[in-house]
Order: C-alpha cells, then sequence, then structure tokens
C-alpha cells in the first residue's frame, strides 16, 4: 500500500530511484524534506529577487536600493518590494515618479551641500 | 486659439501580456500632438488622431475579446482579464530572451583597470542592470573588449601577478606573469578576470561566450552596432604617477 504512494512521488526520479523501492523510499523520504525546507526558502528566495530587481530599476536613475527605501520609508509609502518591483518592470514612468519621490525624501549620499551666502552666488 | 487634446485620453493601460512587453510600453506613451497646437487655428476634433486600440467595441483593456456574463463560468481567470502580472512574479518568457535581440556593448580597455572594468562587464553581460533580471535566464547583454593589450593595473601587479594553470599532471603546473601572458595572449587576461566574476555553472558557461575580446582596435562585430558601455565607475581609469 505504500510503495504505490512512494513510487506516484518518485516519478521523475533518475535511475533505479524511480523503479526500485528501496532507493525511491530514500529518494522521495529526502524529497519530502526538501520540499519543506524549501516552501520557507522560497519566500526569501523572491523577496531577494524583487530587491535586486528594484535595485536595478532604481540604479537606472542614479539612485541604489538602500537610499530608495530609506526615502520609501521616510514618506512612509508602504508599497511591498513584490509590487515594487513589478512596477520597475512594467510601468516605469510610474516608478521613475516613486523614485523621484524618495529622492527629495532622501537624497542619499549624492546630496549636493547648500552653500550660505558669498559661496552661493560664486 | 489652440486646442488642448486630453492627453487622459492617450495614456492607455499596458498591454498584460509579455511578449514584446517593454516595447509596448514605450509604444504607448502619451504622445502629444504639437502639430495642431501650432497651427493657431481651432479644430473640433471629435476623436484623438491617434488610435491606440484598433476595434474597440470588440476588447476589453486588456486586449482581450469580452466574455459576455452569462458564459464567465466556463473560462478561468486568466481567459478573463488577461494574466495577473500583480500577484504572480514575472518570469521571463522565451521571447523575452532572444540572443538576436539583445543589445552589445563595446568597450575599449586601454589604460583601464583591470578588475573594475572586468567588474562592469560581468554585471552587463548578467543583465543585472536590468529590472528585469533574473537569475536562472541569460538576460544579459553582449560585450565586445578591444585594445585587450592595452590594460592596466596598478602597483606591482604588472611584474608580480601570476596566472597559473594545471595541465592535470603531478608537476605540471606552469606559472606565468601578468607581463609574460600579456606578450603571448593578452586576450586571455581579460577573459579570466571577467569569468571569474561570473557565475560558475552552464549558464555562466553560456554567459562567457557573450563576451568578445580582441587584441587591436578592430573587431568583426560592426553589424551589431554595438554602443559604448557605460561605465559609472570613477576609479576606472589608470593613473600614470
Amino acid at each position: 500500500m505504500n510503495k504505490d504512494k512512494i513510487f506516484k512521488l518518485a516519478k521523475g526520479f533518475r535511475g533505479r530511484a524511480k523503479n526500485c523501492i528501496r532507493i525511491a523510499r530514500e529518494r522521495v523520504e529526502k524529497a519530502l524534506q526538501y520540499s519543506y525546507r524549501d516552501r520557507r526558502n522560497k519566500k526569501r528566495d523572491m523577496r531577494s529577487l524583487w530587491i535586486e530587481r528594484i535595485n536595478a530599476g532604481t540604479r537606472l536613475h542614479g539612485v541604489n536600493y538602500g537610499n530608495f527605501m530609506h526615502g520609501l520609508m521616510k514618506e512612509n509609502i508602504q508599497l511591498n518590494r513584490k509590487v515594487l518591483s513589478e512596477l520597475a518592470m512594467h510601468e516605469p514612468y510610474s516608478f521613475k515618479a516613486l523614485v523621484n519621490v524618495s529622492r527629495t525624501a532622501f537624497p542619499g549620499n549624492n546630496a549636493v551641500p547648500k552653500k550660505e551666502g558669498l559661496s552661493s552666488i560664486l | 486659439m489652440a486646442t488642448t487634446i486630453p492627453t487622459s485620453a492617450f495614456i492607455a493601460t499596458p498591454l498584460r501580456c509579455s511578449t514584446g512587453r517593454s516595447s509596448a510600453i514605450w509604444v504607448q506613451k502619451a504622445q502629444f500632438s504639437a502639430s495642431s497646437s501650432s497651427l493657431g487655428v481651432s479644430l473640433s476634433l471629435k476623436r484623438p488622431s491617434l488610435r491606440l486600440v484598433s476595434v474597440r467595441c470588440e476588447t476589453n483593456g486588456a486586449g482581450m475579446p469580452v466574455i459576455p456574463a452569462e458564459e464567465r463560468w466556463m473560462y478561468e481567470e486568466s481567459e478573463i482579464n488577461g494574466p495577473d502580472i500583480w500577484n504572480k512574479t514575472w518570469y521571463p518568457k522565451a521571447a523575452d530572451h532572444v540572443n538576436t535581440e539583445k543589445t552589445w556593448y563595446i568597450v575599449d580597455a586601454s589604460d583601464k583597470i583591470l578588475g573594475r572594468m572586468a567588474s562592469t562587464i560581468a554585471n552587463y553581460i548578467r543583465g543585472k542592470n536590468l529590472a528585469t533580471y533574473t537569475p536562472s535566464v541569460d538576460m544579459g547583454a553582449y560585450v565586445i573588449v578591444i585594445n585587450a593589450e592595452k590594460v592596466a593595473v596598478s602597483g606591482q601587479k604588472r611584474s608580480q601577478k601570476l596566472y597559473r594553470r594545471h595541465s592535470g599532471r603531478p608537476g605540471g603546473m606552469k606559472i606565468e606573469t601578468f607581463d609574460q601572458l600579456q606578450k603571448r595572449i593578452p586576450e586571455r587576461i581579460v577573459e579570466h578576470a571577467v569569468r571569474g566574476m561570473l557565475p560558475k555553472g552552464r549558464l555562466g558557461r553560456t554567459l562567457f561566450t557573450h563576451l568578445k575580446v580582441y587584441k587591436g582596435s578592430e573587431h568583426p562585430h560592426q553589424a551589431q552596432k554595438p554602443i559604448p558601455l557605460p561605465i559609472r565607475d570613477k576609479r576606472i581609469q589608470f593613473v600614470k604617477k
């Protein structure tokens, strides 16, 4: 009774792991362990992929990811990284507006120091 | 008196289909027809002069045929309203990374610091500068490097940096310094640097084939119309002291 379930889960495995019960049982157990672990890892991987995409999108406008998120937090914009990455890919103009909002809220390290008095005229 | 055409009429929703996605967005950019305003004559335009959707009555906003309410139970969500782009992270389809439509970049390596140049090259080859970056798919561009024999390194690396290789047999390690290798095979220096910065694996090996290094200033890829690689590193230019 259990053998059929094991072989059903072992479809697509390499070599004897899909045909011979002793090997298939081991591999299926391992596969189930991996899938348990990876259901949690998938959430981490997705978030890091969104962050990489947002980073690339903002660097096109001269702002890096850290400064961009800091600016958004300052303005209390609560868009999550998933939506931000989709905006960066599918809605470039809206994303540029967001980058400008973030840049005004937090100019980052490229802030030109304001010259006061006589030096502002020079 | 010039007429002002409401610009909201031109801002169409982007196509949900992924094929040719990026081109679709740019095509549907709001187009301001300045020509009519320069006439100085009041024209009554009932419709915008540019029609962005061909037959409006038969399609909904996503460009799909309208399904009447009684038949909606027969179809899936993606067939009624188009694919869901906001709740599913985008993954590129085959049409999004066709090799023949990728950009080609060109870098002149003369007097550029080797590692800094290789780093930007590797970024562009991998596609990390694009918002559509996907780690499992080759979304990057092609890069041509010319004048590879003129690449520069700082400090004493020219005589002290060692390039090692091993033939596999005992006692088969061959060691060369930077300038010896530059005299022998100058392209290998840039290739070695970039290969170390690309991912190692099947995808990394195909990415490496997108790097083309040449000794002189001639390259056979004029037909690809390469554009100069935008380099933002300020310390990449070798300064002789």
